[in-house]
C-alpha cells in the first residue's frame, strides 16, 4: 500500500488477478488468516480474534475439476467453483475457513470441506431462518460459541473492547463503500461497475485496516478525475447473489450500460449495512447479520397480509436504491441451483413491475463461456431501454 | 397445452408385504378427507412439511395437516407432475428448483387461477389450506420459500414459519456444549406455533392430551425401530421397495393411533415371514443397502428389477426418520413441548458420538457403516435427485469418506515379494441420477444399464470370495 503514486487501479487489478497476494505475504509475517463464504459470517468477530477475515472466491475462468469428485454437480455453480478452487490448494495459505447457513449447500457440504482442506481451523454458524425475538436470543449464543471456537484457536480472549474495536473498524469500511456508491450517482457515473466490483473483490482479501487504506486512495482517485470512464448510457442496477467476477458488469459496460447499484453479496448486500454501535456487541452484531442483511435465506412473515404489502418489505431496499440511483433498468442475475433467489424470481418480478422498472432476468452458471450468449440478451435489454 | 397433457400410467410395483400394500388407498384416503374436511369446515387444515415434530400439536389442537411433499410424491407416482411443473416455470421459477416444491406452487397457482381444482387432479387434488406452516430448517431451503412463493397466488393465507435447527457435526466440538441454548430456542419456536395455532383454531391447547399424542409417537418410534431391525433376517422380510410405502405412517401419520397400530401388524407379518423363511425375494443373493437420496416416485419398479437379480434392500436411510429413544440422552420432563424439543435434537445428534469413536467418521458415515454391519450389506446404493440439495448434497462425499476408511472385503493381492497378501478393499456402491419427480430425468434403459453393471460386480465379487 505504499505506492500512492502509481494509478490506485493498477493495485486493485494486481489484488484482484493475483488474489490472496497480500494473504500470503502477510503470512510470513504470522499472521493468520480466516477464509469465509456468503454475506452471513460475523468478520467482526473473526478480526476481533487478531485473524483476518479472508473472502474466498471462485473464478468462471477456470473449469471444475477436482471439486466435482466430492462435491455433487447439483450444488450452485459459484459455490462449487469455490469448492473446487479451495480444494485444488488455491487457498491453502488459511489458516481456517468458517461456513455459515447460508443455504443447504453450504449446510450439507461441511463435512466435505472441513475432512477434506489442511486448515486447522473450521466452524459452522448456524444461522436462524427467522427474525423473531428467540431466533436473535439463539443467535447471540451461536455468536458467542463462534468467539469461544476462536479464543481456543488464537489462545486469546476476545473481549467486548476487541469486539467494540473490530465493530469500529468494519463500520468505517462500509461507509467508504458507500461513499464509493455515491460516486456512481453521477451520469454517467465516475466510478464504473467493473471499477467498483473489482476494488470490493479485492478489499475483502486484505487485512480491514489496509481495505479502508485501498478504498480511502480510490475515492480520492476518483474525485480526482476528470471524467467518467463510461459513457453515458441506460442506468443499471443489478441484483442476485455474489458476483465476485467482473465478466457480467463489465458485459453490460462493454455494451454501453451503466451499471450504477446492485443488491449483489460482495456489494450493498455486505456492505451497506451497518453494525449499531454503544450496546453489547454480540447482540448488535446478532441484529446486524440476521436482521440487516438482507438474504433471502432469512425469512420475513409477511405482516402486510397482502402479496403488494409483503414484496414492498422484503425487497424494499431495491424500491429505495433504485430510485437514490436513478435505475432505469435491472438484471436480475440468479445462479442454477441456488434455491434461496430462484424461489424468489416470480416475487421480485412483480416487485421490477410495481416500480416500473424494466426487468432481465438471467439464469446462468459461473462460466465466462456464457458470456457470449449473454451478450445477445442484454444488448436487446439495453436497446430496448434506450428506446 | 402441453401442460394439459398426462403421462402414462406406470404399472403398479409388486411389494412384498400385505402392509406396504395396504399404503395406497391409505394415502387415498387420507388425500380425499382433507377436501372431505374443507367442505365440512369444521375442521382447520394446514399445508406444512414432514420432519418438524410437530405433529402431536397439530393433532391435539385437531388440525388436519396437509403433508404437501406427499402430494406432490403423489403427482411423481403417478406421472402426472409435468403439467404442474411446466406451469411453475412459466411462473419463472426454474426447473433446478425443488421439484416438490415447483409441483406445489404450480398446482396451487392453477387452482387459485380456476377457483377450483385443475382438470383431473390426483386423487382430488391438494386442498386450499386455513393456513401454512413452513420451517425453516438447518436441512431444507424450500421449506422456507415454497409457502412463500405460494402465497403470491393466495395472498390471504397466512404463513407461520417455524425454526428447528440443529448442531451440525463438528469434529473438534462436543455438541453437548451448545445443546442448553438450541433446546431453549426450539421450545420457543413451538410454544410460538402452540399461540398460532391457537389463535387460527380458537381453541385453547389442552396439555394432557398433547402429553398422551407425545407419548403414542414415542412408542411407535420405539416400535418402528423394532419393526424395521427384523429385517436383518436373511432372507430379508421386507425391502426399501415396501419402506418407500410404509414411510407414510412414519412421516404422514405419526401421533396417531392407526400408525401404532399400522406397526404391530407390520410387525407380525415381518415376524410371521422370517419364522417361514420368506424373503423378499425367493432366492436373495445380495443385500443392498439404500444409503441415501429420496426415490424416484415415477420409477419404484426399479426395486423390482433389482429384486429380479436376487438383490433385497434391507435398510435404507432415506425416510427412516425415527431413532430408538432409549439410546437417546432425552432429559426427563413433564413438559410435552420440552420432550420433543429434546426429541428432535436426539434424532439429528444421534450418530454424533460413535462417529467421533472412528478416525475419519462423520455421523452420515457411521450410520453407513453401522448398518452395512448390522444388515450384512453386500453393496450401497444412492440416489441423486437433482433437484434436492437437501438430502443429495454430500452423498459422493459420504461414498468416497466410507471407502476410505471401511474396506471390508477381504482380497488376496501379489504382494512385493511374490507373496499373496490378504488386503481389504472397499463395497461397491452405485450412484443412481434423475430426479424425485421430474420423470424427464429419467431414462430407464440408462438405469437398469447400471443395475446390471453393478450387480455382474457383486457377483464377481461374490464368486471371488468363494473361491
Amino acid at each position: 500500500m505504499d505506492d500512492k503514486q502509481s494509478n490506485i487501479f493498477d493495485i486493485v487489478k494486481n489484488y484482484y488477478n493475483d488474489y490472496g497476494l497480500r494473504a500470503k505475504e502477510l503470512k510470513g509475517g504470522g499472521k493468520q488468516f480466516i477464509g469465509y463464504v456468503c454475506s452471513l459470517v460475523p468478520l467482526e468477530i473473526i478480526t476481533a480474534s487478531g485473524c483476518i477475515p479472508f473472502r474466498v472466491r471462485g473464478s468462471v475462468h477456470e473449469p471444475i475439476t477436482r471439486g466435482d469428485t466430492l462435491l455433487e454437480t447439483i450444488v450452485c455453480p459459484y459455490y462449487r467453483s469455490i469448492f473446487d478452487l479451495s480444494i485444488k490448494g488455491k487457498y491453502d495459505f488459511l489458516s481456517g475457513m468458517v461456513i455459515p447457513h447460508g443455504c443447504d449447500s453450504m449446510v450439507r457440504s461441511f463435512s466435505s470441506w472441513s475432512y477434506g482442506l489442511p486448515f486447522s481451523y473450521f466452524h459452522f454458524v448456524n444461522i436462524p431462518s427467522v427474525c423473531d425475538e428467540s431466533s436473535f436470543e439463539f443467535f447471540d449464543s451461536e455468536l458467542d460459541a463462534f468467539r469461544k471456537s476462536l479464543e481456543k484457536f488464537t489462545g486469546k480472549a476476545i473481549t467486548e473492547e476487541h469486539l467494540r474495536q473490530a465493530i469500529r473498524v468494519h463500520n468505517e469500511n462500509r461507509d467508504k463503500v458507500r461513499a464509493l456508491y455515491e460516486l456512481r450517482k453521477a451520469a454517467p457515473p465516475l466510478i464504473s461497475g467493473t471499477e467498483l466490483t473489482m476494488a470490493l473483490t479485492a478489499g475483502s482479501s486484505l487485512p480491514i485496516e489496509e481495505s479502508n487504506g485501498l478504498f480511502d486512495q480510490i475515492l480520492k482517485e476518483v474525485k480526482g478525475r476528470g471524467k467518467s470512464p463510461l459513457k453515458k448510457g441506460p442506468r443499471i442496477f443489478i441484483d442476485g447473489a455474489c458476483l465476485d467476477n467482473i465478466e457480467l458488469i463489465k458485459l453490460v459496460e462493454e455494451l454501453g450500460g451503466n451499471v450504477v447499484a446492485d443488491t449483489i453479496c460482495n456489494g450493498a448486500r455486505d456492505h451497506f449495512p451497518k453494525t449499531d454501535v454503544g450496546g453489547n456487541p454480540i447482540h448488535a452484531l446478532g441484529h446486524r447479520y440476521l436482521d440487516k442483511v438482507n438474504c433471502p435465506k432469512t425469512y420475513r412473515t409477511n405482516k402486510a397480509g397482502t402479496f403488494e404489502g409483503d414484496i414492498a418489505s422484503r425487497f424494499g431496499d431495491i424500491g429505495t436504491y433504485t430510485k437514490e440511483y436513478k435505475v432505469e433498468g435491472a438484471i436480475l442475475y440468479v445462479y442454477k441451483y441456488c434455491d434461496p433467489f430462484g424461489f424468489e424470481v416470480p416475487a421480485r418480478k412483480a416487485y421490477y413491475q410495481s416500480l416500473h422498472v424494466p426487468l432481465l432476468h438471467l439464469e446462468d452458471i459461473y462460466s465466462a463461456g456464457t458470456m457470449s450468449q449473454l451478450r445477445t440478451r442484454i444488448q436487446a435489454f439495453l436497446e430496448m431501454i434506450g428506446q | 397445452m402441453a401442460e394439459e397433457k398426462k403421462e402414462a400410467k406406470p404399472k403398479k410395483r409388486m411389494t412384498a408385504t400385505k402392509a406396504a400394500a395396504s399404503i395406497g388407498p391409505m394415502v387415498k384416503e387420507f388425500i380425499t378427507g382433507t377436501l372431505q374436511a374443507k367442505a365440512e369446515g369444521k375442521q382447520k387444515v394446514a399445508y406444512t412439511f414432514i420432519v418438524c415434530h410437530h405433529e402431536e400439536i397439530f393433532r391435539a389442537l385437531d388440525v388436519i395437516p396437509v403433508w404437501t411433499e406427499n402430494f406432490a410424491g403423489i403427482c411423481g407416482a403417478k406421472r402426472d407432475a409435468e403439467r404442474f411443473l411446466q406451469r411453475a416455470e412459466s411462473l419463472g421459477l426454474s426447473r433446478s428448483l425443488c421439484t416438490y416444491a415447483l409441483c406445489g406452487i404450480g398446482f396451487d397457482q392453477w387452482r387459485e387461477e380456476l377457483g377450483q381444482m385443475p382438470p383431473e387432479a390426483p386423487w382430488g387434488g391438494q386442498v386450499r389450506p386455513d393456513f401454512m406452516i413452513s420451517s425453516g430448517q438447518i436441512l431444507c431451503d424450500p421449506r422456507s420459500k415454497w409457502y412463500q412463493a405460494s402465497q403470491q397466488f393466495m395472498p390471504d393465507v397466512p404463513i407461520y414459519n417455524i425454526d428447528l435447527p440443529y448442531p451440525l457435526f463438528q469434529e473438534n466440538r462436543d455438541h453437548r456444549e451448545v445443546l442448553g441454548y438450541y433446546h431453549q430456542y426450539i421450545v420457543k419456536q413451538l410454544r410460538g406455533l402452540v399461540t398460532f395455532l391457537e389463535e387460527q383454531t380458537k381453541k385453547k391447547m389442552d396439555y394432557d392430551r398433547l402429553r398422551e399424542l407425545v407419548n403414542l409417537s414415542d412408542r411407535t418410534w420405539n416400535l418402528i425401530d423394532e419393526t424395521y431391525k427384523l429385517r436383518r433376517a436373511t432372507p430379508c422380510p421386507m425391502g426399501t421397495g415396501d419402506a418407500m410405502n410404509t414411510m407414510v405412517p412414519i412421516n404422514f401419520m405419526m401421533a396417531t393411533q392407526k400408525a401404532y397400530d399400522f406397526f404391530v401388524d407390520l410387525k407380525k407379518e415381518l415376524e410371521e415371514k422370517i419364522a417361514r423363511g420368506e424373503g423378499e425375494v425367493e432366492n436373495e443373493k445380495y443385500r443392498l443397502m439404500w444409503g441415501g437420496g429420496l426415490p424416484a416416485w415415477y420409477a419404484l419398479n426399479d426395486f423390482n428389477y433389482f429384486n429380479s437379480k436376487g438383490a433385497s434392500f434391507p435398510v435404507e436411510t432415506t425416510y427412516r426418520m425415527v431413532a430408538p429413544l432409549n439410546e437417546m440422552d432425552i432429559p426427563e420432563t413433564k413438559d410435552p413441548i420440552e420432550h420433543l424439543a429434546w426429541r428432535w435434537l436426539g434424532y439429528w445428534t444421534f450418530w454424533y458420538d460413535k462417529a467421533k469413536k472412528r478416525p475419519g467418521s462423520e455421523p452420515d458415515v457411521e450410520r453407513l457403516i453401522n448398518w452395512i454391519e448390522e444388515y450384512k450389506i453386500d453393496g450401497v446404493v444412492m440416489h441423486e435427485a437433482f433437484s434436492c440439495r437437501t438430502w443429495h448434497v454430500g452423498l459422493i462425499w459420504q461414498l468416497h469418506q466410507l471407502s476410505k476408511i471401511y474396506k471390508p472385503i477381504p482380497v488376496y493381492m501379489i504382494g512385493k515379494g511374490g507373496q499373496k497378501e490378504k488386503v481389504y478393499r472397499e463395497l461397491p456402491s452405485l450412484v443412481l441420477e434423475s430426479d424425485i419427480i421430474d420423470i424427464t430425468s429419467y431414462s430407464e434403459v440408462d438405469t437398469r444399464n447400471k443395475i446390471d453393471a453393478f450387480v455382474e460386480t457383486l457377483e464377481s465379487i461374490q464368486s471371488n470370495r468363494a473361491t
